[in-house]
């Protein structure tokens, strides 16, 4: 068979080359130059190929010019290459003459961006029921996305408004969007940005030749060892923001004549910066591929790659523990120990991935691909816990002045004197309170060593979530005529992970029970109910187990996930008209299946049966029927279903599908219009499905899919060294499903928000625009983003708690998630102002203000100032400013309840507090960089580049936060106020510099 | 090739002297130093620290004083509640200290050292003495230790800060725990005793015999987030048992008792304004499902006094609904009066009445 379809191809292969050899000849000429400024550029390489057979090959001259002649009729790859520049390959059809390609541009090897774009500092989200992973724009060809992609990184922009899980990643051609939370799993190849620099990218509704995609773009990474760039590269680099030091080396062999091809990376990220203290990497990373092509049509690769390592986390504090300190970076995550920095949020990892390749290229106008791959390991992320002993968190509200004394008499905050001692405790810097300042690990140990029998009432948990992921995907390209395309692909994907919690370490103690601290608070006449792993209890004579050091403990279950996608899509080309119209269609199932029984959730035995209490022994047992002396301890949903936490939970199952429509018209000229729209029907991510994933099997009510309609209106204009953008868009995403999970401390676990209908809509403008000055090698870009992202329904939440059965809101409606209403005021003689009542007495809404989709800028523009010589220097200024940023919200704050206060009466006054949304102020930035390349003997490259960010050393800029789920009565019982908001800052000023060796 | 190892060397030796490089290159973090053990010298017992108490005048202590005591309660079965008692021959008395899990902290046994300047000596529990029915009411509560609480709601707050608690609570040797002292009745404190006057007053001791009295005494409220001084929010389970057999209430125990309509005749209100109905009035059922309800009446855990005698005198054993056994059911044989018990636990005075407060139900023995 084999044998058939490779003559097969063969005569396929020789029709073309006959083909080819009967029409007229021609060829190609062109100027190559440095896309920004328009600067010629000599001594470029230029290889022409065919079938993967080099025809011709050219040098350009001092003023960036060449000439290649007769080629024979037909499609070519034309491969530029120039140090110091990102390679690029142009299609050229030779059609019987010479074709003047006219301004080829290059882009830079943008040196200074070489912070890859997963280091985000870990923001320790993990308590809050928020998430924060940026979404990054990449795509070279750009200029909004060159300019957005990376100089907005620092703000955590998030393109258009979207979360991280609407923008597609694949890695050689397999989608890698999580999938427990379809978050971007930038992560995963951190520190190996070598072998990943090689990708395409879609930008918004646009379709992928990967996949149809989603209407936040699609990038795919290559990944295989034929797309790293050839060579040996070294670099070293520098920075101030999030890590000190980091050192790579990598090699690629490029394609050997035998059809071989190996490379790798390795990395390290190491060390601690200037601005946040506790946050530290210790982070490695490696790569290696080989690849090897049969032939002219089979190509196969393997690769493997990880980032094992360990890096601490930041977390939130309140405006009022940032004033104290006096600091707007303070981390409460560590204490000293020893004399030692510890952070206690510490995030370690290693998945490693391999993926197997298979691509096939039997003609020119035919390319199919088959990759399996694997992604596996452990993922943790630990944590403090603790059990019957006081919160160890410096920052803990009750440490705090404010807890003491507040202003407003109607806090009932009225203690100065403790209130002038707390402060004393906070802001002495002498060193001698450190230990109330940051955490007392020394407290910690000392409460463990005289613990009785050596129970330890504090530890380090961590929190594993291990996934075991196996993929499998089938891409077809095939050019089936001049003006028709057809790319097509089937995608499935397997998918287990374990939740769990394992003892990390014992903090001096010698072990820890395995019960739930607050159920036993509650519960504390049945020992049974507060049993995490019921079973045990049952079967070891009513004694919980004791935990030591990698011992599961807490919670443990699976998710199991499947999906499978079906996709085509279809482009045309007629003259200046292109078209594309792309469908897909799948299936996603996922369960939970829980590994232990908790007391609290015992649902029932194998047959079905109940659990009881039996009054007289304690002890549990499962009965048919109720018997005398028997006490129920199992119970029951709304719909009667036993609330259970060990087992299968239902088969949840999700028909997904959309449709995407592009159309472009090229003008003369280099003018192009363009059109896209897309609907999309897509499955709930299994962390948005369940009410308690920790505790029960519980399905979020009215679980759906979500439903998007997106469009845009782009138009384009490239000619001369300007390249211009604009696009309209607008999105509206409907029926959204989302658990935020945030511990609180009043209940001392896990407080559950599940809500479901919650819609969006996205609107706006995106502008990027360069422009090359009179001046040689000078250019400038802009860009602007501007829209307005709102919530556009009143979702419906239920509450619950991890460590009780009771709902404490079912199904109920967020009231003001949405908006919230504005009162009229008027102004009295006297010159006071009231509220304005209409004549029923009731109040006069002026208008209902929005409430907007948070953490990133809606606002966002920069001024880029671009210099490059042709000696390879480079300068670059860059001016940003950012505004629209809006806080995120907690759902508690807008319901009727918190609205209302205790006496249950909303009044003007309090729904305009408690409903509102706090704006962030805008910011300007200002940043430079600067860096230079030597060439010797054009085969080692030497250069370096220093990006200084934030010169102005703003170091007042919000990037998010959350608020706190708990609320305060007011002294006169009639109203809640809100605990303070926590939030994260970004850095001050801070540099980069990356020295880098290249042969 | 040498000179680079030497290089890398040096370069890795300068990184790891680097503060922020130190988690990079820390593995393991060496466990830290036990406490140091404090010792000081007293000034006071707790007896004239207490002496120099004056009813309704809480002092904000302005001399250099220092008490030395042994830890002899623990907050770990939850009846004691963001504090501890520490005694001495003299006395014993009870160090608001405001935080949770204290037993992590002081331990039961541990020598704890007071430094009292800055703090605050008031009494908890006093009331102007009179008669009611010819019975003596009111009379003095405990003095404590705390500190001062500008809201004069209470004599004394909490220390709460931690800067404050360790300032002037000092951590000794941990010894023994505390062996209670067996007392007689005659040894009981009188309705105007404080630790001055009496040595058992605040401290562990034992009482033998108590016969139960059947009388509970259980304040509920309709509403806890209104004002809990309001009469009409407020029910009192007193004078009778009412049905109430546990040591306390968990928030479930206390709904089973409501819904069984055991309360149901009892009436809302201070005594002398018992005018906004009954417990029953508030009965709510469920025209479709026969649930029934008291939508009105708050749902939360209470602490229960339940009444025993010693001879003559009477003696409120008063359980926190939040400890760990406050569900636990009183011998019925206890309940009938055909046992008696043996009670272990802290000696106080609540209005001139005594209050004993056991740290764990262990320290309540049913005699044979």
């Amino acid at each position: 068979m084999i044998k058939r379809l490779s003559l097969f191809i063969a005569a396929l292969l020789c029709s073309i080359s006959l083909f080819a050899q009967t029409g007229e000849w021609g060829g190609v000429k062109g100027t190559v130059v440095n896309r920004a400024g328009r600067t010629p550029i000599a001594d470029a390489a230029l290889t022409i190929s065919q079938n993967g057979e080099t025809v011709a090959q050219a040098t350009t001259d001092a003023e960036g010019k060449f000439l290649v002649e007769g080629l024979p009729n037909g499609m070519y790859d034309m491969a530029i290459k120039v140090p110091g520049y990102v390679d690029a390959h142009v299609n050229v059809t030779v059609e019987g003459y010479v074709k003047d390609m006219i301004f080829l541009g290059m882009v830079a090897v943008q040196q200074v961006n070489d912070v890859d774009a997963s280091s985000f500092a870990e923001f320790d989200m993990d308590d809050s029921g928020y998430s924060d992973t940026p979404t990054i724009l990449f795509g070279s060809s750009d200029v909004y996305s060159n300019v957005a992609g990376y100089g907005f990184s620092s703000v955590r922009f998030r393109n258009r408004g979207y979360n991280s899980e609407t923008q597609d990643v694949y890695l050689s051609g397999v989608r890698m969007n999580d999938a427990m939370t379809g978050y971007t799993p930038y992560s995963l190849w951190s520190g190996l940005n070598e072998a990943m620099r090689s990708k395409e990218t879609t930008m918004g509704v646009e379709a992928s030749d990967y996949g149809i995609g989603g209407f936040n773009g699609v990038t795919n990474i290559h990944g295989n060892p034929a797309s790293v760039r050839p060579g040996w590269r070294f670099s070293v680099l520098s920075n101030s923001a999030l890590y000190r030091l980091r050192l790579m080396a990598t090699y690629a062999s490029g394609e050997l004549d035998n059809g071989w091809s190996y490379a790798f990376n390795v990395s390290a990220r190491l060390g601690g910066n200037d601005w946040v203290k506790g946050v530290y990497y210790r982070s490695f990373a490696y790569y290696a591929g080989v690849e090897k092509k049969f032939g002219n049509v089979h190509r196969l690769s393997l690769v493997t790659f990880a980032t094992p390592g360990q890096r601490g986390a930041q977390n939130a504090s309140t405006q009022e523990v940032y004033d104290l300190m006096g600091d707007n970076m303070y981390n409460s995550n560590w204490g000293y120990q020893n004399g030692k920095v510890r952070n206690a949020r510490v995030r370690k990892t290693f998945e490693p991935v391999t993926i197997l390749k298979y691509t096939a290229t039997p003609s020119d106008n035919l390319e199919a691909s088959a990759t399996v791959l694997w992604r596996t390991g452990k993922n943790g992320y630990t944590a403090l816990d603790w059990y019957d002993a006081a919160d160890p968190r410096p920052d803990y509200y009750r440490n705090l002045p404010s807890y003491f004394y507040m202003d407003d008499e109607d806090y009932d905050r009225q203690n100065y004197t403790k209130y002038a001692w707390a402060k004393e405790m906070w802001t002495d810097r002498s060193g001698e309170y450190d230990n109330y300042q940051h955490l007392n690990w020394d407290r910690l140990y000392n409460v463990n060593y005289n613990s009785a029998g050596g129970r330890s009432k504090y530890a380090l948990e961590e929190r594993r979530v291990d996934q075991n992921d196996i993929n499998v995907a089938a891409n077809v390209k095939w050019r089936a005529s001049d003006w028709f395309t057809l790319t097509g692909g089937l995608s499935y994907k397997w998918n287990r992970t374990e939740y769990y919690k394992q003892i990390n370490d014992l903090l001096g103690g010698q072990y820890y029970l395995n019960i739930d601290q607050f159920a036993e608070r509650d519960f504390a006449a049945s020992e049974a109910l507060i049993q995490n792993d019921l079973d045990y209890w049952m079967n070891n004579g009513k004694t919980a187990e004791k935990i030591y050091t990698k011992g599961k403990y807490g919670y443990d279950y699976y998710a199991n996930v499947q999906k499978a996608d079906i996709w085509a899509n279809g482009t045309f080309k007629i003259a200046g008209f292109s078209g594309s119209l792309a469908l897909s269609a799948g299936y996603d199932t996922f369960c939970r299946e829980g590994m232990m029984r908790k007391g609290l959730f015992a649902g029932v035995d194998q047959v079905g049966n109940p659990y009881y209490i039996n009054m007289a022994n304690g002890m549990v047992e499962a009965l048919a029927q109720p018997k005398e002396g028997y006490k129920l301890i199992t119970t029951y949903d709304s719909n009667g279903k036993a609330i259970t936490s060990k087992g299968k939970s239902e088969v949840s199952e999700f028909f997904t599908y959309s449709a995407k429509l592009g159309l472009a018209y090229s003008f003369t000229g280099g003018h192009r219009l363009s059109a896209n729209a897309g609907y999309f029907n897509d499955a709930p991510t299994f962390n948005q499905a369940f009410v308690s994933p920790r505790t029960r099997n519980t399905l979020v009510p009215n679980l759906t899919t979500q439903k998007t309609l997106s469009a845009d209106l782009n138009y384009q204009y490239n000619n001369n060294g300007y390249s211009v953008r604009v696009t309209g868009f607008y999105t509206n995403i409907m029926d959204q499903t989302d658990v935020m999970s945030f511990y609180d401390d009043s209940q001392n676990s896990f407080t559950n928000f599940a809500m479901n209908g919650i819609d969006q809509r996205h609107m706006g403008i995106e502008i990027g625009a360069q422009v090359p000055l009179p001046v040689k090698g000078l250019s400038i870009s802009g860009v602007l983003s501007f829209g307005e992202y709102i919530y556009t329904s009143t979702p419906f939440m239920t509450q619950t708690v991890d460590n009780s059965a009771e709902i404490i809101f079912d199904n109920q409606p967020v009231a003001y998630w949405k908006s919230h209403p504005v009162y009229k005021r008027e102004q009295l003689a006297d010159g006071s102002t009231v509220i304005a009542m209409d004549l029923d007495g009731n109040p006069v809404v002026e208008k209902q203000q929005k409430h907007y989709v948070p953490s990133t800028p809606q606002l966002a523009a920069a001024l880029e100032l671009n210099y490059r010589t042709s000696s390879y220097w480079f300068f670059e200024l860059s001016g940003q400013y950012f505004g629209n940023s809006y806080l995120d919200m907690n759902p508690l704050y807008r319901t009727d309840m918190a609205v209302s206060g205790p006496d249950g009466i909303a009044s003007p006054v309090e729904i305009e507090y408690m409903a509102a949304q706090e704006k962030f102020d805008p910011v300007f930035l200002l940043n430079a960089s600067v860096g230079k390349s030597w060439f010797i003997h054009r085969k080692y490259n030497f250069g370096f580049s220093l990006e200084v960010k934030n010169i102005l050393n703003n170091r007042n800029v919000k990037t998010g936060g959350y608020e706190q789920t708990r609320l305060i009565d007011s002294a006169g019982k009639d109203r809640y106020y809100r605990f303070d908001p926590k939030y994260f800052y970004m850095q001050g000023a801070n540099y980069m510099l990356n020295l880098y060796f290249r042969f | 090739m040498k000179n680079i190892y030497i290089v890398l060397t040096a370069a890795m030796m300068l990184l790891a002297s680097c503060k922020e490089f130190q988690p990079v290159f820390t593995g393991e973090y060496a466990d830290p130093a036990p406490y140091e053990v404090v010792t000081m010298e007293p000034t006071h017992t707790i007896a004239e620290l207490a002496a120099m108490y004056v009813i309704e005048k809480p002092w904000v202590i302005d001399e250099d004083i220092i008490i030395e005591g042994k830890v002899s309660t623990t907050d770990q079965p939850g009846n004691f509640y963001k504090s501890f008692y520490i005694q001495d021959e003299t006395g014993g008395m009870e160090i608001k200290i405001g935080k949770n899990g204290l037993y992590n902290d002081y331990k039961p046994g541990q020598t704890v050292y007071v430094k009292c300047q800055g703090m605050s000596l008031g009494m908890y529990g006093w009331k102007k003495p009179g008669t009611y029915n010819g019975e003596p009411t009111g009379g003095c509560g405990m003095v404590q230790l705390g500190y001062e609480d500008p809201t004069e709601e209470y004599e004394t707050s909490y220390l709460e800060i931690p800067l404050l608690i360790d300032k002037h609570v000092k951590r000794g040797v941990i010894g023994d725990e505390v062996q209670p002292v067996v007392i007689t009745e005659a040894d009981l404190p009188g309705r105007e005793d404080t630790q001055e006057d009496n040595p058992y007053v605040g401290r562990l001791v034992t009482l033998k015999g108590l016969k139960y009295a059947n009388e509970t005494f259980t304040l509920l409220y309709l509403d806890s987030n209104k004002d809990k001084k309001a009469s009409s929010n407020r029910i009192f389970l007193s004078d009778q048992t009412w049905g109430i057999t546990t040591w306390a209430m968990s928030e479930a125990k206390m709904k089973e008792y409501l819904y069984s309509g055991i309360w149901d005749n009892c009436k809302l209100g201070n005594s002398g304004d018992q005018n906004y109905g009954t417990v029953g009035d508030r009965r709510v059922v469920d025209e479709v499902t026969g649930e029934v309800s008291y939508p009105d009446i708050e749902k939360a855990a209470y602490s229960v006094s339940q009444y025993f005698k010693m001879g003559s005198t009477e003696i409120q054993i008063r359980s926190s609904g939040y400890s760990k056994f406050a569900d636990t059911e009183i011998d019925p044989a206890v309940l009938s009066g055909a046992k008696t018990i043996d009670v272990t636990g802290i000696l106080t005075l609540y209005q001139g009445s005594i209050q004993f407060v056991v740290n764990n139900i262990t320290d309540i023995i049913v005699n044979d």
